[in-house]
């Protein structure tokens, strides 16, 4: 990209350099930073009280349960949105009372339908295994629910479409697919600066999630052993490209705003050697338009230095992980880069024989202030990339009914046409959509179809097209 | 108390209810559409000189009687028509944008609707009152220009209003209306915005202006007065 090439959303690096230097000289007079906005109110105002939404989780198993867990955080501080988990819903008793006990005062019920049934509820979040999502999401939209699907959204190509273009024709209603970092501040605060050019022309991108675990579940009994452990048998599960990689394949789609043209994959069971048929440890690369490959590789059997993702450039190369729940960045420039100015002031840390510049949000000084000079604390329970995706979504359920609300008590409850568009003009948080969200599986599909057959795949653009 | 003191009382009030409003059968009703706009605009501290909010949703209705232009080209004498009606724009349909109409700030939203104290006064209203036409269209694509007086409401509290309107009937029966006013948000209790934002600290001016266009049309469905 050139100085004066704007991307869609009106980067360009020209600008992004200008916005540099004049932050750096508002730094020096004590004023504009380059840091992620936080929830943190002005002292002395009124607020008024947050927006109450009734969410129902269905799928209770560890995910399900840190949903439960975030959503109780919320409202934080003077946030507008305060979640109201009405529901739980697991078919396995255990799962349902654990669900249950995390999120006290909320119905117990192990059948998705009684929640579809409660009008007062106005959304759900689907945490079941990824074979189970197709048939709940489809229900829910059908019931008017705004329908938050964690990803990937369907283990084939065939049930995320049906589900994508169901959340199409709902315009009405938030849908949101799990693709948590979309919503992420943390990478939100990057992508600008990182779709401006900022790392010089584009070469590589890397991740990795290295974890020593058997992703086994133990159950009383056999047939509980099996549903327990979906992830393991490839007739209902993507495997580690698909359940944790499609996230961080996304990612580097999403900030080299492409989609990748061919994978080769590769894979095995190497360690544990159960009666499992999903490899254990994979790698696929990816092939980006314009030379640029990505890396990828995800294993069960070793831990070290867990996961992150990364990107080259020929100026400086942007490290991005979560540490303790909370999203950080660096960068490590090369030497004959160009200089920004606020680097200068930032955080360094020491990487081997390399010094990470700190990009993450509120740390590009050594302590963020505001315009009293008060420090601004940003809470890492409520700057999680789960946090921010949910928070995200509530808010976009939220704003659709109330626009929804004032359009009918407005121009009266006959005009669906004009009600739909003037939804459809909604500004809606940043948050991964059905769009993202079939593009994800259409890539984890093909990468596992390479993984499980190592060899290569192209990916035809018509793909990733919904029809 | 009688049943026929009773009914007899209610006729009474019937017939003096009818006698003090137009003659329904008259006047024609025309309801909100979508498609109008609602812009507010203000002055602020040096970082931010100028500061906008807008919402896409108006709604209510107006009445008008035979004197009324509602078909393009069509003669009016000047001079005050019959008209009365009323509008509302919910506050939360307010949302800060740039200028170029883009989404500026979900903070600056929130912070707009605590000084708006949206819990408690969800909508401001405004209450026509009486429409005077002072000048006709030059060409027939021109609007209808009119000194409209009225009430307008915010945060509970109404205020008498003067202001220039645009009517310019369109091909579809429809009415469009626009124009532009300045109010002082102090006249209404609203204390001028004090804050900081990310991108700086803003303290914004009293005085702001309210620029709209209200989309009207034949009302599909008979309101309880024109029964």
């Amino acid at each position: 990209m050139n100085e004066n090439e704007s991307d869609a959303l009106g980067h360009n690096r020209r600008d992004f350099l200008k916005g540099g230097s004049a932050a750096t000289l508002m730094t020096m007079l004590g004023g504009v930073e380059l840091f992620a906005q936080t929830n943190a109110a002005p002292a002395g105002e009124t607020k008024a009280p947050a927006v109450k939404i009734k969410v129902a989780v269905i799928g209770l198993g560890a995910w399900g349960r840190e949903i439960i867990n975030t959503l109780t955080r919320m409202p934080h501080a003077d946030d507008p949105i305060e979640a109201d988990i009405a529901a739980v819903c697991d078919t396995y008793p255990a799962f349902l009372k654990r669900g249950g006990n995390a999120a006290p005062g909320a119905a117990q019920t192990p059948d998705y339908k009684t929640i579809l049934d409660n009008k007062d509820i106005k959304a759900v979040v689907i945490a079941t295994p990824t074979f189970q999502h197709k048939e709940i999401a489809l229900a829910a939209l059908k019931a008017g629910k705004h329908v938050y699907c964690e990803a990937p959204l369907a283990g084939s190509i065939e049930d995320a479409r049906d589900i994508a273009l169901a959340a199409k024709a709902a315009r009405h209603l938030a849908f949101q697919a799990g693709l948590q970092m979309r919503s992420d501040k943390e990478r939100l605060f990057l992508l600008p600066f990182v779709r401006s050019g900022a790392l010089g022309t584009s070469l590589l991108a890397r991740a990795q999630w290295h974890k020593k675990t058997n992703w086994r579940s133990t159950s009383p009994n056999p047939e509980r052993e099996k549903a327990l452990n979906w992830r393991l048998n490839k007739e209902t599960s993507l495997g580690l490209i698909g359940e944790i990689g499609s996230h961080q394949i996304d990612q580097a789609g999403w900030f080299l705003k492409a989609l990748p043209t061919a994978v080769t994959g590769s894979g095995s069971i190497n360690f544990w050697k159960d009666d499992r048929d999903v490899p254990d440890t994979v790698q696929a690369v990816f092939e980006f338009p314009g030379g640029v490959r990505m890396i990828y590789d995800a294993t069960l059997a070793d831990s070290f230095d867990s996961d992150y993702e990364m990107l080259y450039g020929g100026d400086a190369a942007l490290m991005m992980r979560v540490v303790m729940g909370e999203s950080k960045a660096w960068m490590f420039k090369e030497v004959d880069s160009p200089l920004f100015g606020w680097e200068v002031y930032a955080d360094k840390v020491p990487f081997y024989k390399d010094t990470g510049i700190a990009l993450v949000a509120g740390k590009s000084k050594p302590q963020p202030v505001d315009a009293q000079g008060h420090p601004i604390q940003l809470d890492p329970l409520t700057s999680t990339p789960l946090f921010c995706a949910l928070y995200n979504f509530l808010r976009n359920a939220a704003e659709l009914d109330a626009a929804a609300e004032d359009y009918r008590s407005s121009y009266g409850a006959d005009d669906v046409a004009g009600l739909m568009d003037q939804l459809g003009k909604i500004v809606r948080r940043p948050a991964a959509d059905y769009l993202e969200g079939y593009q994800a599986v259409v890539t984890a599909v093909k990468a596992n179809e390479a993984i499980l057959g190592n060899k290569r795949v192209d990916l035809k653009p018509e793909w990733y097209e919904l029809s | 108390m009688k049943i026929r003191t009773v009914i007899a009382g209610n006729v009474a009030l019937f017939l003096l209810a009818t006698m003090s409003l137009p003659a329904a059968d008259q006047l024609a009703t025309f309801s909100a559409r979508s498609g109008g706009k609602m812009r507010i605009e203000g002055t602020a501290n040096i970082i931010h000189p100028t500061w906008q909010i807008e919402s896409p949703t108006i709604g209510g209705m107006i009445q008008v009687g035979p004197g009324f232009p509602t078909e393009p080209g069509q003669t009016v004498p000047l001079g005050k028509v019959e008209a009365k009606g009323d509008v509302f724009i919910p506050v939360r349909s307010l949302k800060s944008v740039e200028e170029d109409g883009k989404h500026y700030s979900d903070r600056m939203d929130e912070v707009t609707y605590e000084h708006l104290k949206e819990p408690l006064f969800k909508k401001i209203f405004y209450h026509l009152t009486e429409l005077t036409l002072k000048e006709a269209p030059k060409s027939k694509d021109a609007p209808y220009v009119f000194d409209a007086k009225g009430d307008l409401a915010i945060c509970g509290v109404t205020n008498h209003t003067t202001m220039v309107v645009n009517i310019l009937p369109l091909a579809d029966k429809k009415l469009e209306i626009t124009g532009k006013t300045a109010v002082k948000m102090t006249d209404y209790q609203v204390k001028p915005v004090d804050i900081n934002l990310v991108l700086g600290h803003i303290t914004t001016g009293d005085e702001v202006k309210l620029i709209f266009k209200w989309v009207v049309g034949p009302a599909r469905v008979a309101t309880t007065e024109s029964k």
